[in-house]
């Protein structure tokens, strides 16, 4: 048995935290300080994770491996009925552990990390709606719960991006998330209504108006779609593009680099680990769509392995440690949907899962670099660190090794193979049978080449190299004050973070290592996340000659070619002087000129269409009235200086316009006139 | 038995009168008794509606006398589920507005005294059911409006004030034709002169009023059609109230939210049920123009350089959600419309109010006044982020689910191609929603986000009372958006019944006087019309394609 009620509570703690924070934040930051604050926030979200565990405990023991928990209404009307209801499978509790669990150690890093900030109760209050938000992404049991959740997440998203608000760029940065989620959102929708009028046409075939309940919407639409692939690639494409805006593919990935403005923690709870998965999440969920439509499954293959590859070559220009792991992420996502395209959706999942780990712990310890390094992103000044932040450097290091796969079964290695493997043994994916997702497949490996060699580049800038670079900036004159956010400069003494940040970070090791082995162990993770599909496709292969060594020889490829060139240090080609960077490397720092098109076509394009539809407003719309307009402004101010008479006046033209022409139409009635 | 909606009418017209011949004292005075009769009214009008029963579609609480005998001319008021939020609606932002009409100092009387006088306009003209009197009351808003921005608006408001009145005073005046055209054609139909619209709805559900009269039906339609269209406002008849938003006092724009629903209001209480086959006919027509005011109301109000113009495109672009969800004739849309009218007044009032918060402080609503008043004023911020929220449609918020149904109706009828839609409508209508963010967004930063200057740096925040206004209407954004079926509840009937006046065939139309007409909402067929306990016509609540699933694909793929 489940115990299907403790899901409110998982749900409700966080939302307890984020409503007391969000209206008595201020006060409590100065009745019980800032601990206390950081503390309930932590607290409620880690309670929630030990919910979640005893409710996966209980559904690991069930026969029954999906139930839904039933609240009230939330819309009902005659013929259609939504309500609050919540899904409790393999699926939504892999989700809710990741995001309660790693977002409990988020918290406990951010109460560090935030110290020194002002408002301190603002930023957790956030956070904690933004765990309610995405655990409705993750519980919702249809589409438009799921899509209070899709929105929310996007709204805190923006409101944490844009934190540090009195700073023009982050909420540029923050309008910008919100807007480009929007597009891939509107594509969620109308997703939603084309599921949503199958159903109706298929009313028969489930017993309530529950139109949008994955219980009646999965099983029925396996029913309908069978035999109608058009159909099938209409909804597939309409889901992905929502999934496409979330989880940053192109051409909806700009926002991600952006929101890099938040905080470091932000970024590494919802901008790695969670909320940009959850387009992996909405494809698993609906995977039967894809499993009756090939066509779109090879677009997803090629967007994914598109993306995986832009995002990698876009990571070798950047200079911020921040970006690298955005755009790390980027092509990570992508791997994630090659997976998913392939058929192979289990395995996107399992990347889903290692990645949250893995990418958490990179974020987290870029951001105890950043926190040690007077808020200096800039790896060109950094180096040597290891022997400064030695923590960092140890957990860092296995997040590296983690991420770049060269040690066999840990860290992403094995979802990485595992996504790798379904790509290039089956033929699913495909359009009039050009194997896309094979060429997917081999494209990922060329990345896996690629993933090496540019987080190579981060950790050896970072904490290897021959000499402390910010050594060389000159003495800035705030140091002598006793400023925290002073700037970096040559006197400055790098610290290892406290307990509260170091912590998560020992824990995220653990986990990069060991959680990707043991979920390998028996195909544990398979076989608990593969319950809920159904069987189009059957059981597919991903067993590929060699593939192991392929793998590894790319990855211990990427990072001799680049340990090579970055154990001396920052090559002078890679300095502050950008004349000496190669073109590659410049246009690469420019994501190749991509960002600033979309950004001319739609600011400047958009603005140009807003101003000439506005001018034409007040000009052709506006104009026809204009001179009856005018001529009454004379009237009205001929009128003004007799103000106490105009209501006569008024009253009046009402009785000779109005109702002179009712009189009228009674006289001609009344002589017979009209008929 | 007490004639609750003729006080209702009444109370603000006979205190609003009374106000005005009060001797001249100190303002206060007048806005204290302002307070009473408005605050009176909105207690009031709550004990109406607590005794409007859901379950049915007919009027109630009638109350019926000769007016102009001779030519058929009634007073008739009643209530159903669709005026029922309009009135709350109505009672509850006059509350607001003369409670925030605290800062007039100015003739403070007269300006009172047109609040409550434009208050007992609305509240006749979303309570009559005779077309003259509608259309007197309909007529009598327009004065208080003018008078309150001629004489307390901007430095534009002589313009302004007289641009409004020629447009929507041009408008009515089709009205007021088609009007008497059904008077004279029920007496073609029905042998004697009727302005009641229970008379000439019971005679077009016979299929006696418009047999032979097809054309006069389509000129009816639209002579109504221009002037509620003006009214909403919808593309091309929307200039008027970019001028009026921006040159208003404070207060006018808050009940100018409520009026503009006079114009989706007319729809669905005159032209649906009383021209059944215009209404199929040009319901595309009617769903471009909504889908073009979605789009350019949006579009124009991204590059807006005062936020009271930016709210003013952008009631032009949600109104058009309103009208879409109408129009799609389907039950969805018509529940979510209905609905909408009521969330739309409430969070664009909440915005207006918070830009009248500033305009207190600063005497201007210019974008470039402003920037960064977060750190300063967190409450005004946040109060001001939940309307804007609302009014982007973020889930969780009541703007949400009007939006969501209206476009999912418009959807729907778009895929089964019902009465020649195009699903393009609603896929088009739902770019508004990506570029209602950008501007919507866009007007939150632009006040309150980025660096702010030297001269907001000693800005106050909300004061009590403000606070109380705007933070029981925040609330009411955050109850619609979680706890939508609430405010479903009275309106469903209604609509449903709406709906199949205007649809059904001849003869299995609801009728408003048939006492043995119901909606039923229980088992079987759900929503049929029964009449002596026998369906008649089965209410099919989702329209089905007329053509095979697969075809439906390549309309989803835009090869249409």
């Amino acid at each position: 048995m489940v115990n299907g009620d403790l899901i409110w509570g998982v749900l409700g703690l966080p939302l307890v935290g984020a409503i007391l924070l969000g209206l008595l934040g201020p006060t409590l930051q100065k009745s019980i300080g800032k601990r206390g604050v950081g503390a309930i926030s932590t607290v409620v979200v880690f309670v929630a994770f030990i919910l979640g565990l005893l409710i996966n405990s209980q559904l690991v023991g069930a026969t029954q491996k999906a139930w839904v928990v039933t609240g009230p209404d939330w819309i009902a009307i005659m013929g259609l009925r939504i309500p609050f209801e919540s899904v409790i499978d393999p699926l939504s509790m892999t989700m809710v552990l990741i995001v309660t669990g790693i977002g409990a150690l988020i918290h406990l890093y951010s109460t560090g990390y935030m110290a020194e900030e002002r408002d301190y109760s603002r930023f957790f209050a956030y956070l904690n709606l933004f765990i309610v938000a995405m655990l409705v992404l993750v519980l919702g049991n249809s589409l438009p719960l799921l899509f209070i959740g899709w929105e929310g997440v996007g709204l805190c998203s923006y409101l944490l991006i844009g934190f540090w608000y009195q700073d023009r760029a982050n909420v540029k940065a923050a309008n910008k998330a919100f807007i480009v989620n929007r597009i891939g959102d509107w594509s969620l929708m109308m997703g939603m209504f084309l599921i949503a009028v199958l159903m109706v046409q298929n009313a028969s075939k489930f017993p309530d108006t529950r139109i949008f309940s994955f219980d009646n919407v999965i099983p029925v639409l396996g029913e309908i779609l069978k035999g109608n692939p058009g159909m099938a690639t209409a909804i597939a494409l309409l889901l992905f593009g929502g999934a496409a805006g979330k989880s940053a593919q192109f051409p909806l990935y700009v926002w991600l680099p952006d929101a890099m403005a938040g905080p470091t923690p932000v970024s590494a709870l919802i901008h790695a680990a969670t909320m940009v998965t959850s387009g992996v999440v909405l494809l698993n969920r609906f995977n039967v769509v894809f499993q009756y439509s090939p066509t779109a499954s090879a677009i997803v293959c090629v967007v994914g392995a598109f993306t995986a590859l832009f995002a990698a070559l876009i990571a070798f220009g950047q200079t911020d440690i921040k970006k690298v792991l955005a755009y790390s992420t980027v092509s990570q996502l992508g791997f994630m949907f090659i997976g998913v395209g392939a058929g192979g959706y289990w395995t996107g999942m399992f990347h889903v899962t290692t990645h949250a780990f893995f990418k958490a712990l990179l974020f987290l310890g870029s951001g105890a670099v950043i926190h040690a390094m007077a808020h200096d992103q800039d790896m060109r000044n950094y180096g040597q660190l290891r022997k400064y932040l030695p923590i960092t450097f140890a957990t860092m290091a296995i997040g590296w090794i983690s991420i770049i796969a060269i040690i066999p079964g840990l860290g992403g290695a094995g979802s990485k193979e595992e996504v790798i493997g379904y790509a290039l043994a089956n033929n699913h994916a495909q359009i009039n049978g050009v194997p896309l997702g094979q060429i997917a497949g081999w494209t990922a490996l060329g990345v896996a080449f690629l993933t090496a060699m540019y987080m190579t580049r981060m950790f050896f800038l970072t904490f290897l190299g021959n000499k402390e670079r910010w050594r060389d900036i000159a003495t800035s004159h705030s140091h002598e004050t006793d400023d925290h956010h002073h700037a970096l400069d040559n006197l400055h003494q790098p610290h290892e973070v406290p307990f509260s940040m170091s912590i998560p970070l020992v824990v995220l090791a653990l986990l990069s290592v060991a959680g990707g082995y043991l979920m390998m162990q028996g195909n544990t993770f398979e076989h608990w996340i593969q319950t809920n599909q159904i069987e189009v496709l059957g059981e597919l292969k991903h067993e590929v000659p060699n593939l192991l060594a392929y793998s590894l020889i790319a990855a211990w490829a990427g990072l001799a070619v680049a340990g090579a060139t970055y154990i001396k240090g920052l090559p002078a080609s890679e300095g502050f002087d950008l004349a000496k960077w190669s073109p590659f490397r410049k246009a690469a720092g420019n994501q190749f000129g991509f960002d600033a098109a979309v950004d001319t076509l739609f600011n400047e394009g958009g603005d140009g269409l807003a101003v000439a539809l506005n001018e034409g407003d007040h000009l052709v719309v506006d104009g026809a009235v204009n001179g009856s307009a005018s001529g009454a402004a004379i009237l009205g101010s001929f009128v003004g200086r007799i103000q106490t008479g105009f209501i006569r006046l008024y009253a009046l033209f009402m009785l000779i316009g109005g109702v002179g022409i009712v009189g009228w139409f009674i006289y001609v009635l009344n002589s017979g006139g009209i008929k | 038995m007490i004639p609750y909606l003729s006080l209702l009418v009444w109370l603000p017209f006979v205190g609003g009168l009374a106000l005005m011949a009060m001797p001249d004292r100190s303002p206060k005075i007048p806005k204290m008794a302002a307070m009473a009769i408005s605050g009176l009214t909105l207690l009031l009008s709550m004990v109406v509606v607590a005794q409007v029963k859901a379950e049915t579609f007919h009027f109630q609480l009638i109350e019926s006398v000769d007016w102009i005998k001779p030519l058929g001319i009634k007073y008739i008021l009643g209530i159903d589920g669709i005026s029922y939020w309009m009135v709350l609606l109505t009672t509850l932002l006059s509350f607001v507005a003369v409670t925030f009409g605290h800062s007039i100092n100015d003739r403070t009387k007269m300006f009172m005294g047109f609040l409550l006088l434009l208050e007992s306009a609305m509240l006749g003209a979303f309570l009559s059911l005779d077309l003259i009197l509608f259309f007197t009351f309909f007529e009598l808003t327009l004065l208080p409006m003018f008078f309150l921005v001629n004489i307390w608006g901007g430095e534009g408001r002589k313009r302004a004030a007289a641009k409004f009145l020629i447009y929507t005073f041009g408008g009515s005046i089709f009205m007021l034709i088609g009007m008497v055209a059904l008077a004279v054609q029920h007496r073609e139909a029905a042998g004697f002169l009727s302005f009641s619209i229970l008379d000439i709805q019971a005679s077009v559900a016979s299929g006696q009023f418009w047999t032979n009269a097809l054309q006069a039906q389509t000129w009816g339609f639209w002579a109504f059609a221009i002037a509620l269209l003006i009214k909403t406002p919808a593309f091309p008849f929307h200039s008027w109230i970019p001028d009026t938003y921006s040159e208003s006092p404070i207060v006018a724009p808050i009940l100018s939210s409520v009026m503009v629903k006079l114009g989706t209001y007319g729809f669905l209480r005159f032209v649906l049920p009383l021209y059944p086959e215009a209404t199929q006919q040009f319901a595309p027509a009617i769903l471009a123009l909504a889908t073009i005011g979605i789009l350019y109301g949006a579009v124009v109000a991204t590059v807006q350089t005062d936020a009271r113009k930016m709210v003013a495109y952008s009631s032009l672009s949600h109104m058009g959600f309103i009208l879409l969800g109408i129009f799609s004739l389907t039950h969805a849309g018509m529940v979510g419309s209905g609905i909408q009218m009521f969330a739309h007044g409430i969070s664009t009032a909440l915005m207006l109010m918070t830009l009248g918060f500033l305009l207190l402080r600063k005497n201007t609503t210019d974008f470039a006044a402003f920037g960064g008043l977060k750190a300063k004023v967190p409450v005004m911020s946040f109060i001001f982020l939940v309307g804007m929220l609302g009014s982007v449609g973020l889930p969780g918020t009541n703007g949400f689910v009007g939006e969501f149904m209206a476009l999912f109706g418009a959807f729907e009828a778009g895929i089964a191609q019902a009465y020649g839609i195009n699903v393009g409508f609603a896929v088009l209508s739902g770019i508004g929603v990506i570029i209602g963010a950008v501007y919507l967004l866009g007007m939150y930063r632009k006040l309150f986000l980025g660096p702010i200057s030297a001269e907001n740096d000693t800005m106050a925040d909300l004061h009590p009372r403000e606070l109380g206004m705007a933070g029981f209407m925040a609330v009411l954004v955050l109850v619609g958006g979680l706890m939508p079926t609430l405010f479903f509840k009275p309106l469903e009937a209604s609509t449903q019944a709406t709906r199949m006046m205007a649809t059904n065939p001849v003869g299995q139309r609801p009728v408003w006087t048939d006492a043995t007409h119901e909606i039923s909402m229980k088992a079987g067929e759900v929503g049929a019309l029964l009449k002596d306990g026998q369906v008649i016509a089965p209410g099919r609540l989702h329209l089905l394609p007329s053509r095979p699933l697969g075809s439906v694909a390549t309309t989803a793929g835009g090869q249409e």
